[in-house]
């Protein structure tokens, strides 16, 4: 399995939490992979052929080119974000699985993290999935740059799943989910640059677009797929953006967990 | 020393309290029990049972008071402490999607214990709760009692010293019940030290040593169930419908007034028997714990009860 480069197993507890998602996983496979893979193939059949026959060039490159790193990027996002947000609330609320676990040796932190480095894999695993068909269909002219773009979508993944557990730490019915869909991950699919250049928007969708990490990571991701040129120290900056979020959302996910669950 | 050790309360707790924001769930709760005994926590609904255990399982913070488990004072309760314990909770929190099997070998890996290890467990814990036909079904597919069986095949997967139970037997039919309470006592037998909460008071003067009642956060009583008996019901109870028949002297008798007719307790039935008209009618039995639990917290219907 590809994903197995993204696991964060910072110890045996988290990676505990890990595998039991793995196993779930194993078992309802199909259904899973339908949304999280099939979806974004989906989107780049249509945008590929619809738009990539109207669109010569954009950005310097051609269509498809443009689009499949985009895909990749959101690929990563949805499928992150889901599993953190709808997927992790039914193992937190529905099914106790929290509760279970959180009477073992494993501490909160530990299941977060098990929690959050699940759901960063299936990211990347679906990131993967539109790699392999953006190889096949002649949408990533540059080899190397794709293998450098998987440690990068995985750091992406890692901070969509982060994202989510905040979301999910503040959710006291399913509702909360609807929001969270409706200003953060609609928004990043549109305007960050998935599809058109993030330049051709106003100013002040610009402004919000770049606050949204997706913005920075396919900043990142095109070039390296593309094999366009990429001052390291541009790409080091969205990248520690990217981080910092990722670190920043964790830790107060963490917090209201902690208030949630113990006080 | 090796006598003196034996004796540290594997629990201890002092003046514990809980509050959840404006609700003062636990209001000053002190027990201690010893190794190899097994205790009941009894109480209406609402009474602070879960929140106590919850509490000494570390899976919300103590408010105020002291608590030590195996003598030593838990912060956030450490790994090495919560390996030794294990938690029957009263709600089903199985892996819906996994088997029987998988269940006990994923929980097998949150203790961090070896894949070998829990190979050569799962197999025996399975034939100890009566599972091992059933280890390849979906949790999904079993009864309630075959999922109860084996949250406690789960809590058992360390091998702890101390196993909590939380209403282990609630809304499991009289087999499934009886073979929980042999179980139970074969755990006892080897030593491990239990903490149950329960309604069944035949459950409780079956398997507990000590009980300790509670309601509204607080002990209002405890002991073996022999002693609540003889301290607050005295062995025997009458009970007399009312109007109570004319001429009857109730001076000097303990009753407690249960709406439709009052409950008499004595040590000898006659204390009651000589001063009722010759033609009253009236219920006699010997006294259990359910009068004393009644007596204790009252008859009057809970929230959720």
């Amino acid at each position: 399995m590809p994903a197995h480069a993204t696991v964060i197993a910072v110890n045996r507890y988290s990676h505990a939490v890990w595998r039991r998602n793995v196993l779930v996983w194993r078992r309802l496979m199909w259904p899973s992979l339908t949304t999280n893979v099939l979806d974004p193939l989906i989107f780049l059949f249509a945008f590929g052929y619809g738009l990539g026959a109207v669109l010569d060039q954009v950005g310097g490159m051609d269509y498809l080119s443009f689009v499949v790193p985009g895909m990749m990027c959101y690929a990563a996002m949805f499928a992150a974000s889901f599993e953190s947000t709808i997927s992790t609330y039914a193992r937190f609320s529905l099914q106790h699985t929290w509760d279970a676990i959180l009477a073992t040796p494993v501490t909160l932190t530990e299941l977060m993290l098990g929690e959050m480095s699940w759901a960063a894999t299936k990211g990347a695993f679906s990131a993967c999935c539109v790699i392999v068909v953006g190889l096949i269909w002649g949408g990533v002219p540059y080899l190397p740059g794709v293998l450098l773009a998987l440690p990068v979508l995985a750091l992406g993944a890692v901070c969509f799943a982060s994202c989510g557990l905040v979301a999910t730490a503040h959710a006291k019915t399913w509702d909360i989910f609807a929001y969270f869909f409706t200003f953060w991950v609609t928004p990043m699919f549109v305007f960050s640059g998935t599809f058109f250049e993030v330049t051709r928007f106003p100013w002040f969708v610009q402004a919000i677009a770049w606050a949204l990490p997706m913005t920075h990571l396919i900043s990142v991701v095109r070039p390296l797929t593309a094999g366009a040129t990429l001052d390291p120290w541009i790409a080091l900056g969205h990248l520690g953006y990217v981080a910092a979020l990722a670190v920043a959302a964790f830790t107060l996910a963490r917090y209201r967990f902690g208030r949630r669950l113990f006080d | 020393m090796e006598g003196a050790a034996a004796k540290t309360p594997v629990i201890e707790v002092e003046a514990l309290e809980k509050r959840y924001g404006a609700v003062h769930a636990v209001r000053g709760v002190s027990f201690a029990i010893l190794p190899g005994t097994c205790v009941g926590l009894l109480g209406p609904n609402g009474a602070g049972k879960t929140t106590t255990m919850r509490m000494i399982m570390g899976l919300t913070h103590v408010t105020a008071g002291r608590l030590r488990l195996f003598g030593e004072a838990p912060r956030d309760l450490g790994r090495g402490l919560r390996e030794r314990v294990g938690l029957v909770p009263q709600e089903d929190n199985l892996d819906p999607d996994l088997s029987v099997r998988q269940n006990l070998e994923v929980y097998g890996r949150y203790f961090g214990i070896e894949a070998g290890q829990v190979a050569l467990r799962v197999p025996k814990l399975l034939d100890f709760m009566q599972l091992a036909e059933r280890g390849a079904a979906k949790v999904m597919q079993l009864s309630g009692g075959m999922k109860r069986r084996l949250i406690i095949a789960r809590a058992l997967i360390s091998n702890p010293e101390l196993v909590i139970l939380d209403e282990p037997t609630t809304g499991l039919d009289p087999q499934a019940r009886v073979m929980i309470w042999r179980r139970l006592l074969d755990l006892k037998r080897d030593g491990k030290t239990l903490l149950l909460t329960t309604h069944y008071m035949e459950e409780a003067q079956r398997l507990c040593d000590r009980i300790i009642i509670i309601d509204g956060g607080k002990v209002l009583d405890e002991g073996t169930p022999q002693q609540l008996i003889d301290r607050h019901v005295r062995g025997h109870v009458l009970e007399v419908a009312k109007p109570l028949p004319d001429g009857f002297v109730e001076d000097g008798l303990e009753r407690n007034d249960i709406g439709d007719a009052v409950l008499y307790y004595a040590s000898d039935p006659a204390e009651v028997t000589r001063r009722l008209p010759r033609d009253a009618t009236y219920l006699h039995r010997a006294a259990n714990l359910e009068d004393v639990f009644l007596r204790l917290t009252g008859h009057s219907l809970r929230q959720g009860g």
